[in-house]
């Protein structure tokens, strides 16, 4: 390893949220120059760690230091002033205002980035040094997901940043975006700067990291070990506890089934976005009774206008949508879960969970509008019962009819929307992203409950980002570029071709 | 090392015990600045617990006129209540209520219906009235979008005016000429019940609460109302009926307000007056929001609050001490009681330091 020695030392970081301890005597090393990986499930304790670290949250106890020398870190600010920075997974941007002008907001007066067009050159500058082009005066609203955290990353360089901790950078990005953000990952530590990688995805670990730590339930259960050293195996299994063992993502043999009538045929179907441009341009897709069909394509290519149209939250400007040899387009939201649509939605807690009501609720939502528990009054009673069995049916840890939603992690949630969504008037499973953000092992879950409804006879779309998810649940594969479909492959594809599909298409 | 640090943490969990302790202390710390402004404005130290609890809560005239002045603060808190559990903010309840008053009096100047349905018929004219002003927004809100805090606030000024336009013109007191309406006669009025002014509009208000609170807690329409409150994309996505639910509570909301214009013309004043409908918006939102939208909280918010208007009564009499103190006194109170809902949510604690420094 040519790293150098020691930039940055965290050691013994305590940190209680009410009554739960989050950290318990954390500690982390990162070197300068290098790609560090830290790792853990979801609730393992890393965004605590790091937000620590950028100065939102305090440590109980714990000391911090850099070059050898102690750090007070209380606010943000103090972070930034040494040179850390961070890019989060909902971006720290204005839509409204350009790159140039967010840079110059963030920057909040710094000496050096006064005037509009220092922060302008400096943002090109820093986009040239690690190879990313950018356009620095466009609205940050206008750009795609992948182009917003370019800006991102680009804004923090400039803002000064030696130490660059990315939460999940790829988990919006295609495989090849993915694979050119690493590679610019790699060239940024190579630029001297040091790289805090927090991922979920161990092939990313294993082929871009120097040294990896591990987190489990707000431990450290490995430290800084050299990444030449393990495989992903290894790794998945410190991750996950020695107990478990590593949870395969492939497909089952015999997948192959025999597919039933079309019960969701798309043709030709044209939508637009808010502001009126074209969302969705001609799109014409089948999904069969018990297959599933996967929809790759990098997000903002109209997968959000498809899901919403499907849902009849927005209307189409021209085409069919039929569900089940029905026309479903004219119809509400409600008359088309009669229909047999369920949906879940890439933003779960924005569109199909209410995060303030609790668990119960939740899970009733959609029976209590078909009456399930009265027509006038509702029985809270057995609202409850059903949740209870709910819970206990779909193994939801931590949750109790009377809690709060909010309150359960991003897996659990998930759990509670796939044990409302996926009942017995299913016939067609929308699911969009529905492994985003989640650890391997909630990801696997519900990889299990998409396979279970498509052998059991629903249609299952599946829109995702994510090629390794399509490749390994899909039947057939068909990809969204531009608002178009652009091609269709068969459910064995490998990810070059796929790869292909998704940025042939301009 | 020195420095004491200030943490915030988010509570898990509320008990209600915490939860009434918090909002007890808060209402006695408002109550107590509210006395500093009291006393700073000159009213004497002496005599004003007398006068603003004893006078107000515990003698028998003075209650009565508290409970008199409570029966109208319970609807429009009840109506502001409807329409913020939407997060609808009807700001015009003044406009409602002055329409709900115009519609009684237009049943009782025309003797509409038969003499013995005569009441009836003014009340729920009231309401129907009270529910048609708000139509107008929210039919404006609904099908283009239009922000309803503009239309129903200037519903009001609208509404005000109108108010005048018969006062000053056709309705006009024929024995004195002035601009009030001919009194009621006596089917048209609300029963006295023989406890100072109080009549028996407080039974309906007492049955709307009730109602109102199996409707918000109980019923499906409830649950609607709070999946459409909390997250109106997840409500829309699972096919709750969303335009309908809000139509029904944004209308009932009007009609709760207009009705409390009802009460008012019928059981205190018996003719329609200028004066009845003022500053009812603010009063009907201050209620709401201390009562957290709970329509059995608002209950006693409302009488407290109709004890300091009545104190402010007797203020204004014996010590010129003017309106407007009363009104900062509200607001005084309003502002402690949200300010410490962030003691219920969050748990404040010094902590000293010990991050352990190398040796």
């Amino acid at each position: 390893m040519s790293q150098g020695s020691a930039l940055l030392t965290l050691s013994a970081i305590d940190k209680s949220f009410d009554v739960h301890r989050v950290l318990d005597s954390v500690s982390f090393e990162l070197a300068n120059g290098e790609v560090h990986a830290l790792l853990g499930e979801n609730g393992a304790g890393k965004s605590t760690l790091m937000n620590i670290l950028i100065g939102v949250y305090s440590a109980d106890a714990g000391t911090l230091k850099l070059e050898g020398k102690l750090l007070k870190i209380a606010k943000p600010s103090d972070s930034a002033r040494h040179g850390i920075g961070m890019v989060h997974q909902h971006f720290r941007l204005v839509n409204r205002l350009t790159l140039t002008e967010n840079l110059l907001l963030a920057a909040d007066g710094h000496p050096s980035l006064k005037s509009r067009s220092t922060a302008r050159d400096t943002l090109l500058a820093t986009a040239r040094e690690i190879g990313f082009t950018l356009d620095p005066d466009c609205p940050v609203g206008e750009l795609s997901v992948a182009e917003k955290q370019r800006a991102e990353i680009c804004k923090v360089l400039a803002l000064g940043a030696r130490i660059l901790i990315l939460d999940e950078p790829t988990a919006v990005l295609t495989d090849s975006e993915a694979s050119s953000m690493l590679g610019a990952i790699r060239r940024m530590a190579e630029s001297g700067r040091s790289i805090i990688l927090i991922t979920h995805k161990l092939r990313e670990v294993v082929g871009f990291s120097h040294r990896v730590t591990i987190m489990r339930r707000g431990e450290t259960v490995a430290a800084g070990l050299d990444t030449g050293d393990l495989s992903i195996e290894k790794i998945s299994s410190l991750m996950m506890g020695a107990s478990t063992s590593s949870v395969s993502s492939d497909k089952p043999p015999g997948s192959v089934r025999p597919h039933g009538p079309d019960l969701l045929a798309i043709s030709h179907l044209h939508a637009q976005r808010d502001d009126g441009a074209p969302a969705l341009t001609d799109v014409s897709l089948r999904v069969r009774a018990g297959e599933i069909l996967g929809l790759a394509g990098v997000g903002g290519n109209g997968q959000h206008e498809l899901v919403e149209t499907l849902c009849g939250i927005r209307s189409a400007s021209a085409g069919s949508v039929m569900v089940d040899g029905a026309d479903a387009l004219g119809l509400s939201p409600r008359q088309r879960r009669k229909q047999g649509l369920r949906v879940i939605p890439a933003d779960r807690m924005a569109a199909a969970l209410v995060s303030e009501l609790d668990i119960a609720s939740n899970l009733a939502l959609t029976s209590v509008v078909s009456g399930r528990f009265g027509w006038l009054w509702l029985n809270r009673r057995r609202m409850e019962r059903d949740a209870n069995a709910s819970i206990e049916q779909h193994e939801i840890a931590g949750a109790r009819p009377q809690g709060r939603m909010g309150l359960l992690s991003g897996g659990n949630a998930q759990k509670v929307l796939l044990a409302r969504e996926i009942d017995s008037g299913m016939k067609l499973l929308l699911a969009h992203s529905p492994t985003r953000g989640l650890d391997i092992r909630a990801a696997a879950a519900v990889h299990q409950r998409l396979r279970e409804a498509a052998a059991g006879g629903a249609a299952c779309l599946l829109v995702s980002e994510d090629v390794e998810e399509i490749m390994a649940l899909s039947d057939r594969i068909c990809v969204i570029s531009a608002g178009r479909i652009t091609g269709e492959l068969p459910g064995d594809a490998n990810a070059a071709d796929i790869g292909r599909l998704i940025l042939g298409h301009e | 090392m020195s420095n004491v640090r200030l943490t915030l943490e988010r509570r898990q969990r509320i008990s209600t015990l915490r939860s009434t302790t918090t909002y007890t202390l808060g209402l006695l710390i408002g109550l107590a600045c509210g006395l500093l402004v009291l006393l700073a404005a000159g009213a004497p130290a002496s005599t004003l617990l007398n006068d603003l609890v004893i006078q107000v809560f515990f003698s028998a005239m003075g209650l009565a006129q508290t409970l008199t002045l409570a029966v109208p603060l319970i609807l429009v808190g009840l109506s502001a209540t409807a329409a913020m559990r939407l997060r609808f903010w009807n700001v015009g309840i003044e406009g409602q209520l002055w329409l709900g008053a115009i519609g009684a009096t237009l049943v009782a100047i025309n003797d509409v219906g038969s003499d013995s349905l005569r009441l009836p018929t003014m009340l729920i004219m009231s309401a129907i009235a009270g529910a048609a002003w708000i139509a107008v927004p929210l039919i404006l809100k609904l099908k283009a979008g239009v922000n309803e805090l503009v239309v129903t606030l200037l519903l009001s000024n609208v509404a005000y005016l109108l108010l005048q336009h018969l006062l000053f013109g056709a309705w006009k007191d024929p024995v004195n000429s002035f601009p009030v309406s001919p009194r009621y006669g006596d089917n048209e009025q609300l029963a006295s019940l023989g406890f100072g002014n109080l009549h028996s509009g407080i039974y309906i208000a007492l049955g709307i609460t009730l109602l109102m609170a199996i409707l918000v807690q109980k019923s499906r329409t409830g649950f609607y109302i709070d999946v459409i409150g909390h997250n109106r994309p997840t409500a829309l996505a699972t096919g709750i009926p969303v335009t309908a639910t809000i139509t029904l509570m944004i209308l009932l909301s009007g009609a709760l307000a207009g009705l409390a214009g009802g009460l008012i013309v019928t059981g205190v004043e018996h003719r329609l007056t200028q004066t009845i409908g003022i500053n009812t918006t603010f009063s009907g939102i201050v209620i709401a929001f201390i009562a957290r939208f709970n329509p059995l909280a608002v209950l006693p918010t409302a009488i407290v609050l109709a004890g300091i208007y009545n104190a402010g009564g007797t203020l204004k009499v014996f010590y010129g001490i003017p309106d407007a103190i009363v009104v900062l006194i509200q607001g005084i109170v309003l502002l402690t009681l949200l300010m410490i809902q962030f003691f219920r949510s969050y748990r404040v604690s010094l902590l000293r330091p010990s991050i352990k420094q190398p040796t």
